[in-house]
């Protein structure tokens, strides 16, 4: 490795620890929706994780896109980072990185912002998860040999199950919801009925 | 729909205007004064906002008996600039009707005056008048008359008796703030009162902005500030976490000024006035007068007007003093004092604050001592817990398990030895996690009523119970709410 190469190293190493993370953050995002919990950590703790991983994320995307224009070997633009397909080098798969970069950074200056905006059009960009995370990955099969074969493949193969595996789990639980004015007269009933048959209580008495 | 969780309430009057009646003591009402003729300034004495005697207002008669309407611009109905500031707009050549009143901004009269909210939470109005004065753009008024505490009954009683004066209190402050939308938000719709009211005014060309009058759910939750400004804007009426304030960002964007409708009237008063007459009764802390729901022992509910700090042993009679165990001061988020001892208490804030408890919406319910007050209060628990909107995490799990192992305590037999410590580690928990005071304010009157009623819980622990009759003492309203459409 040598000065030339550094660029490229780095580049493809923050790119595959980017897609890690954002794999995280992902499954995190929908266990938020489902207002779920984590071992030992408390619900509110687990909207801060989603959001501190994300911006974690966000910034091994920045160092992989910029080591990227900077390695010489191959010339990419810096503006091809958001112009999606403005690159001579790889133009589709790195549009595709463009693309699910753009997505990324309308949901997080929606989510910077959030107080100031409506949550109807904050979930509406965020909803852009769901895009953002398929194309990333598409990006980082197609544009990387690495990631073609071998254990980094089964690695990008293995995201993509944990992904699958958490939107089957998160439409389950849409399935099964209550609405929400139903919620509360299903809970009175649950408690009047576990009260009644305490079975410590009738120990008790 | 209707479950087993509302039991149907033993309305003592079923007749729709039956809270209201006349105050027989006759303390709280002087009522030889009203039937004076009508004077620039009257005295200040009660009734202040109820007219004697005490029948349904017409214009006309609202008009005689308090003077006209103290708009402060120049004309009521060709000035439709935006201007916030109107008191600049005074044309100090024609003032040969007025008083020395319409050359003052109203907002620094009742700043003056000192009026709080009589809605519940006592919030200073100038406050929230100058927010909404000092905003720019499109401004929106709502005269919250939505009194979803189901035994309150002052607001339906003053929008019956005297609704011009709400109406008064509704153009006054929208000319003060500068708002060109005006909204009337009622419990049950409009009364024929204020309709009648609405049609006077329109017929006299009286305002110069429409009011646009909307049917709250019958929900608790209805008459919230935000709850309001959602279901104004066509939606079910759910609170929503604050800020922004619906001062600042309120229906459709627009800064918003919430007031209770009593609170209107009142300010309608001080713009006819002044600060100085209004602020001949109450205390210091809290001038003024305010319209209070008494529930008695053993008399029919009534509605009196009350100077604020007026002791409560004047306000209860003396079947209370003799007849009921514990007093429900503020609502149904309120709070149960022990009553000897509550009887020695009075009107205010202050003297309350003291014992953990708040005028509130202005309830005061004596509960007879031949009833079960854990039974009374486990009853309007599984209300609040029913009532709640579902949405807040600790409301939605915490309240229905604090009000079924209240249910559990209100039955004579040895309780699990957990039951008591749960109720007051939910109580905790609950408080401050929501978006609006819901779990706070059950959870204060869970607190108050294991307290208060702790000689009770002893007794059922041995199995047994005072209560002889086992009627429900307060109103509650049927059915509880399983669709979106019973909150709109």
């Amino acid at each position: 490795m040598n000065g030339t190469t550094a660029f490229w190293y780095a580049s493809r190493a923050t790119g595959i620890v980017a897609l890690l993370l954002l794999t995280v953050v992902f499954v995190l995002g929908l266990l938020v929706t489902r207002q779920g919990r984590l071992p030992g950590l408390p619900r509110f703790a687990v909207t801060s994780l989603h959001r501190n991983i994300s911006l974690l994320a966000v910034a091994f995307v920045a160092v992989h896109v910029l080591t990227a224009v900077l390695d010489t070997y191959v010339s990419i633009p810096l503006a091809s980072a958001v112009i999606p397909f403005a690159s001579g080098y790889e133009r589709f798969w790195l549009g595709l990185g463009a693309i699910s970069l753009d997505l990324m950074l309308a949901m997080i200056v929606t989510s910077l912002l959030r107080g100031r905006l409506n949550r109807i059009l904050w979930r509406a960009v965020h909803l852009l998860a769901y895009l953002s995370w398929p194309v990333a990955l598409a990006h980082s099969i197609g544009s990387s040999r690495d990631l073609q074969h071998g254990w980094l493949l089964d690695l990008a193969v293995g995201c993509a199950l944990v992904v699958l595996a958490a939107m089957i789990w998160r439409l389950a639980g849409a399935v099964r919801q209550l609405p929400r004015a139903a919620r509360v007269a299903a809970m009175m009933t649950k408690h009047a009925t576990t009260r009644s048959h305490n079975p410590r209580e009738s120990a008790a008495r | 729909m209707t479950t087993a969780v509302n039991e149907p309430s033993a309305t003592r009057h079923p007749h729709p205007t039956w809270p209201y009646a006349p105050n027989e003591a006759g303390h709280a009402q002087q009522a030889g004064h009203a039937q004076q003729a009508p004077q620039a300034r009257p005295a200040p004495t009660l009734p202040r906002l109820l007219p004697t005697p005490q029948k349904p207002e017409s214009l006309r008669a609202h008009l005689t008996r308090l003077g006209p309407v103290p708009y402060r611009s120049r004309s009521n109905r060709t000035d439709r600039t935006d201007r916030t500031d109107r008191t600049d707009r005074t044309d100090r050549t024609d003032r040969t009707d007025r008083t020395d009143r319409t050359d003052r901004s109203l907002i620094a009269d009742i700043e003056a005056a000192g009026l709080t909210g009589r809605g519940g939470a006592a919030f200073p109005v100038h406050r929230k008048l100058a927010v909404v004065a000092n905003a720019r753009g499109r401004k929106v008024i709502v005269a919250n008359g939505a009194e979803s505490e189901p035994a309150s009954h002052k607001d339906a009683v003053l929008l019956r008796l005297a609704p011009n004066l709400v109406l008064d209190g509704l153009h006054l402050a929208a000319e003060a703030i500068g708002a060109r939308e005006a909204h009337l938000y009622l419990h049950s719709g409009p009364n024929p009162e204020i309709l009648r009211a609405l049609a006077e005014r329109s017929a006299a060309n009286l305002d110069r902005i429409d009011v646009t009058v909307t049917k709250a759910p019958p929900r608790f939750l209805a008459g919230q500030e935000t709850a309001l400004v959602n279901r104004l804007s066509g939606g079910p009426a759910l609170p929503m976490f604050a800020p922004p304030r619906v001062s600042e960002r309120g229906l459709a964007g627009a800064p918003t000024l919430v007031q209770n409708v009593e609170t209107l009237a009142h300010l309608a008063l001080i713009a006819r006035y002044g600060p100085q007459w209004f602020r001949a009764l109450g205390t210091g802390a809290e001038p003024g007068s305010m319209l209070a729901t008494i529930y008695h022992a053993a008399a029919r509910p009534e509605v009196v007007e009350a100077g604020i700090g007026t002791p409560l042993s004047t306000l209860l009679n003396k079947d209370d003093a003799a007849q009921a165990q514990a007093l429900l001061v503020g609502g149904f988020h309120g709070t149960w004092l022990p009553m000897p001892h509550a009887a020695e208490l009075t009107l205010d804030n202050k003297a309350l604050s003291r014992h953990g408890a708040a005028l509130g919406a202005g309830l005061l319910a004596a509960l007879p001592a031949d009833r079960c007050g854990l039974v009374e209060a486990a009853r309007i628990t599984r209300y609040l817990a029913a009532e709640s909107a579902g949405q807040c995490g600790p409301c939605l799990n915490g309240l229905p398990r604090m009000a079924a192992a209240l249910t559990d305590l209100a039955r004579p037999h040895r309780p699990d030895r957990q039951t008591r410590a749960d109720i007051e580690r939910w109580a905790g928990l609950v408080t401050g996690r929501g978006a609006c005071s819901h779990p706070d304010g059950t959870a204060r009157f869970v607190k108050s009523a294991l307290i208060v009623f702790a000689p009770e819980l002893a007794r059922h622990e041995r199995g047994r119970c005072s209560a002889t009759d086992p009627r429900p003492f307060l109103p509650l309203p049927h059915g509880m709410p399983t669709t979106e459409e019973d909150w709109t």
